[in-house]
């Protein structure tokens, strides 16, 4: 059996505003396992972005328990939560969310900064330059990233989300804000990388894109409402 | 009209929307607007408006200098028979008035209020062209030599001490056993001319000059200066300033000398004539002052017009969607800057609104409090200048930020936004305005704190100072003797005895001396060294055997004086250091024989610790720093004042002491009764008005700079929303990105850094009379105090704003701000 990257039991998510209760998220169980390319689909509304960014330890349940690789990450200050990110999650935006004013180096070494012991300089340039190749944006690195197109923002960004070497990259939408060529291309750099061993879990609204994931769950009023694997990949 | 109605009306549609936005723009413009208001009317009475009194350009004062022997000037002060000599010879004035300023008590009133009153020839009341609310000024009848007793109220004097009593004009006063028939009433709106020593002293009851207080000897020695004599007249048309001081001064000179003819002391003196226009007396170094509150103000409306500008180009920012859409339908940039000046005046006017009533509040707490600092402050009011200065600030302040608002727009553009997604794109106030925004921040903010701070330093300093004696439980009391059979010194001792005896008595009184309180009692006179016929001008005080005990003054070397000195009128002499180290280097001066005006020389029998009168300088001098000499000789035994030492927790009324006096002998009431720390607590006002002043100055800038420095670096980090979310949704901590933040502003606050010094530099070239005597090594601790607390407030501000993204969850800061 497959290493556990990712196991989520039971977890809710209720927003709270005024006297208004949200349920945005209820008794969600997820188990993704190493290499596995996991899909994450319904219609706009379903609860899918707020999956993702508890998955991403960008926002923090209600209730229910989260383990990454053997780590209960359920119950962490805003500090721990951000070393988990840094060291076990790579996230890609919708909106690629990279920096202006830093260039492609700087904007996909960033994550190594943040790091609990500062890599060597060395070091970081090695790591940038393979995490570039892998999206074939080495010819770019020292553009800034309004100089480039939005398919290369977004490559730039999935070079960002690998250079920490997570356990599991997550991804939002990641051809929202691209036109369909664009969006071609990005989507062969995820199942490139998948091919290679990344594990990634995406939500998308896209179904051609959907499709392209071994595991496909789909998400209705905030409860995944497949409770097997839909399609797994050949 | 129509337009502009409907324009305005929309402009409020939209501010209503953000009352934060108003109440902080009014708040910020309406008090530095005010504070504005106000020194500029302050400044325009000080230094340009006319004074309210006729022919004014030709209104001058003649001032007596005494030349001392190194040519120096050692005092301005008319002899009493000089003055009366300059005023007979009519020469170089049209028309002159002689002035002599005191105090007496109303006996015939029934508070026996203590006055200040003013003994003036007739012509004062002609030349100033005196305005009455009833009866007459004094006329030729009340003249030199005609000792004609009537009198004149001032309006405030008819309606307090006598209930603005309609018969006012049938009654009498009594002062000094004189019962004066009052004539006349001032009106409420005369304006006294301000020569007196004492700023902001008003005359309370005006009496003609014959029956002035100076005694029978004083009248006629020309050895004897009053700062309280004065002469005011009016130039003959044709003569000049120049040609008049060159008229009187040998007039004056070779009558005085005449005068001291006998005194070998004055032999190489002489009296130098000065003619000064009646506005630069009263005016004197207030213009100074006047034009340095409306620096220290300007720099104010400079931080406060940074932050509104930092507050209007975000708003800018913000709107960018609804300029977007008014363009669409056809809005020019016309359109759009008259769209923004609408909100501007509207907001300004509210501030200048708010800037009068404060204008006006500032001109009633400038009239308690400033009252003795700077001249003319009763003639504030809001006038025409305060509101054409409003409306020219409400139009140059509303064009301003809305052309500053509407510069950041680019026209062309603007249809872009309504096309984007908005995240991250269009309209936004540009990092290098936000740094230039940042630095002027902190280099106005750096060198007006630390200005205020160094102010209230030495302020406080002096307030600190020990004044080498104590004030704690000590009273002064004053008598006034109201008849004109005045006792000679053996009448008056027995009586003196009886009156100690009883105050003695009193269970609230612990000790007493017959003696006068250190702060108020020295005159200046001309002592001689036998040994080697050296001059000297110290202080001099006559005090008894008590005098030194009951004030903890130390005796550090010699003797005390005994009762017996005092009741012998024995000539010994006890002198302070100052003056021990001015007869001889090494201070050791016991025995050394000293001669005044009286023909018997002093004996020094002893040498006291140096006291310091807060502002005192010594006879001739300006340096605060140098000890002041003293000498005290033995007090007679007839003297009418006394220190009494009352018990902890003890206090004795005004009455009680006037009905003890009633016992002794009804002649003798009350003329004084103040503690003497109140005494310390006046000569010490300028100094508390100047720490509570630059105290709340250095407060209000430091408040200022504060809420500017929030508001642009707030702006910054809302700006930076999805960048800080991204940031930590990679990884980076709370600490990562407060380093981070403040890194990034690091260079803009040092650039302010900069920038202050760069102000003081030009501050200095500029001002560097008044700056010089702030140079010192004592200023370093109050510059590193400046710069510390600017750089607290910066983290401060770097801070607190960044808190709402760094203290959730990474998805609040990544969400849609919309």
């Amino acid at each position: 059996m497959t290493e556990i990257k990712i196991e989520m039991k039971n977890i809710g998510k209720i927003f709270e505003t005024d006297d208004v209760e949200t349920h945005a998220l209820k008794d969600i169980n997820i188990v993704i396992r190493a290499g596995e390319y996991v899909s994450i689909a319904g219609p706009s509304g379903c609860g899918k972005s707020t999956l993702l960014s508890l998955l991403g330890l960008l926002d923090e349940s209600t209730s229910g328990s989260y383990v990454i690789e053997g780590h209960d990450v359920s119950h962490l200050s805003l500090d721990e939560a951000a070393r988990i990110r840094n060291e076990k999650i790579g996230f890609v935006f919708q909106s690629f969310n990279l920096i202006d004013e830093l260039s492609v180096f700087d904007n996909v070494a960033l994550p190594l900064q943040y790091k609990k012991v500062l890599p060597t300089d060395e070091f970081i340039k090695v790591r940038v330059a393979t995490c570039l190749k892998m999206v074939e944006m080495s010819h770019r690195a020292d553009h800034k990233p309004n100089q480039l197109s939005g398919g290369q923002q977004q490559r730039i960004a999935i070079a960002r989300a690998l250079v920490a070497d997570p356990a599991i990259l997550l991804v939002d939408e990641p051809t929202g804000n691209l036109d369909s060529k664009s969006g071609d291309t990005v989507m062969a750099v995820l199942a490139e990388l998948n091919k290679n061993g990344t594990t990634i879990c995406m939500v998308t609204h896209d179904a051609r894109y959907a499709d392209m994931a071994n595991i496909q769950l789909k998400i209705l009023d905030g409860q995944i409402v497949n409770d097997e694997p839909l399609k797994v990949a050949v | 009209m129509r337009k502009f109605i409907h324009q305005h009306k929309q402009a409020w549609a939209s501010l209503k929307k953000k009352p934060g936005f108003i109440l902080t723009v009014v708040m910020t413009m309406g008090i530095t607007l005010g504070a504005l208001l106000c020194a500029i009317t302050l400044n325009y009475l000080l230094l340009v408006e006319p004074l309210p009194y006729p022919d004014q350009e030709r209104l001058f004062v003649a001032e007596h200098s005494l030349i001392g022997a190194e040519k120096e000037t050692q005092a301005v002060s008319f002899t009493y028979p000089g003055l009366v000599h300059l005023y007979k010879s009519k020469a170089a004035f049209e028309q002159a008035a002689i002035m002599s300023y005191d105090q007496d008590v109303i006996v015939s009133h029934s508070s026996q209020p203590l006055v200040n009153t003013a003994y003036v020839t007739p012509e004062l009341h002609q030349i100033l062209a005196s305005p009455l609310a009833m009866g007459r000024m004094f006329e030729a009848s009340e003249a030199l030599d005609t000792n004609n007793p009537v009198a004149m109220l001032s309006y405030n004097t008819w309606q307090q001490e006598f209930e603005a009593s309609a018969d006012i004009l049938e009654q009498k006063i009594n002062i000094r056993a004189v019962s004066y028939r009052i004539v006349g009433v001032l009106a409420e709106h005369f304006v006294e001319p301000e020569l007196g020593e004492e700023i902001g002293r008003k005359t309370q009851v005006w009496l003609p000059w014959d029956f002035n207080q100076s005694e029978e000897g004083v009248r006629q020695a020309f050895g004897l200066i009053n700062e309280n004599l004065k002469f005011i007249g009016q130039l003959k048309r044709g003569v000049s300033q120049s040609q008049a001081q060159q008229l009187l001064t040998p007039l004056v000179n070779d009558r005085w000398k005449e005068g001291v003819a006998d005194d070998d002391f004055f032999n190489p003196w002489s009296i130098k004539m000065r003619v000064r226009s009646v506005k630069d007396v009263i005016i004197g170094d207030s213009g100074s002052i006047a034009v340095m509150l409306l620096a220290g103000v300007l720099g104010l409306v400079l931080i406060a017009c940074t932050n509104i500008s930092n507050l209007f180009m975000s708003r800018t920012a913000e709107n960018q969607r609804q300029m977007a859409i008014q363009a669409a339908i056809g809005a020019t940039k016309k359109h759009l800057f008259k769209a923004m000046f609408a909100e501007t005046s509207l907001l300004i006017f509210m501030s200048i609104i708010l800037a009068l009533v404060l204008a006006n509040v500032g001109f009633y707490i400038m009239q308690e409090y400033l009252g003795a600092v700077l001249p003319r402050v009763n003639e504030l009011s809001l006038n025409l200048i305060t509101f054409s200065s409003a409306v020219i600030v409400t139009i140059v302040f509303a064009l301003f930020f809305a052309k500053l608002s509407t510069r950041m727009i680019n026209y062309r553009a603007l249809n872009t936004t309504l096309q984007s997604s908005g995240k991250g794109s269009g309209l936004q106030v540009s990092k290098k305005t936000r740094q230039v925004l940042i630095a002027s921040q902190v280099a106005l903010a750096t060198v007006l704190v630390f200005a205020n701070f160094s102010l209230l330093k030495e302020a406080v300093k002096t307030i600190n100072a020990p004044i080498g004696f104590t004030t704690n439980n000590i009273s002064t009391l004053i008598l006034n003797f109201s008849s004109t059979d005045i006792p000679s010194q053996e009448e008056a001792m027995p009586i003196m005895a009886e009156i100690m005896e009883k105050l003695e008595s009193l269970p609230q009184v612990e000790s007493l001396s017959q003696s006068g309180s250190p702060l108020d009692d020295f005159r200046t006179t001309g002592l001689t060294n036998v040994a080697n016929n050296e001059n000297f001008t110290p202080f001099f005080k006559g005090v008894d055997h008590r005098y030194f005990n009951i004030i903890e003054q130390p005796l550090l070397q010699g003797d005390n004086f005994t009762d017996v000195d005092s009741r012998d009128g024995n000539n010994f002499m006890i002198v302070n250091q100052a003056f021990a180290k001015q007869l001889k280097a090494d201070g050791d001066v016991i025995g050394m024989q000293i001669l005044s005006e009286d023909p018997d020389p002093f004996k020094i029998i002893g040498i006291v610790k140096d006291i310091a009168i807060p502002g005192e300088t010594a006879f001739g001098s300006d340096s605060v720093a140098a000890g002041v000499p003293r000498v005290y000789v033995p007090n007679r035994l007839g003297g009418q004042t006394f220190m009494l030492k009352l018990k902890q927790g003890q206090s004795v009324s005004r009455q009680q002491l006037g009905k003890l006096l009633a016992e002794v002998d009804s002649r003798y009431s009350v003329f004084s009764f103040n503690a003497a720390s109140d005494l310390l607590t006046q000569s010490l006002f300028t100094e508390i008005t100047t720490a509570v002043t630059t105290a709340v100055l250095a407060s209000l800038v430091f408040l200022l700079a504060g809420i500017g420095l929030y508001g642009i670096l707030s702006y910054g980090t809302q700006l930076r929303r999805f960048e800080l979310g991204t940031r930590m949704a990679i990884g980076a901590t709370r600490k990562h990105l407060l380093k981070m933040i403040i890194g990034d502003n690091t260079v803009a606050v040092l650039a302010g850094f900069i920038g202050s010094i760069v102000l003081f530099a030009l501050a200095y070239i500029g001002l560097s009379g008044y700056i010089q005597p702030f140079l010192t090594l004592q200023v370093l601790p109050m510059l590193v105090a400046t710069i510390v607390l600017i750089i607290l407030v910066t983290l401060f501000a770097c801070y607190w704003p960044l808190r709402q993204y760094i203290n959730k969850p990474a998805i609040f800061s990544l969400s849609g701000s919309d």
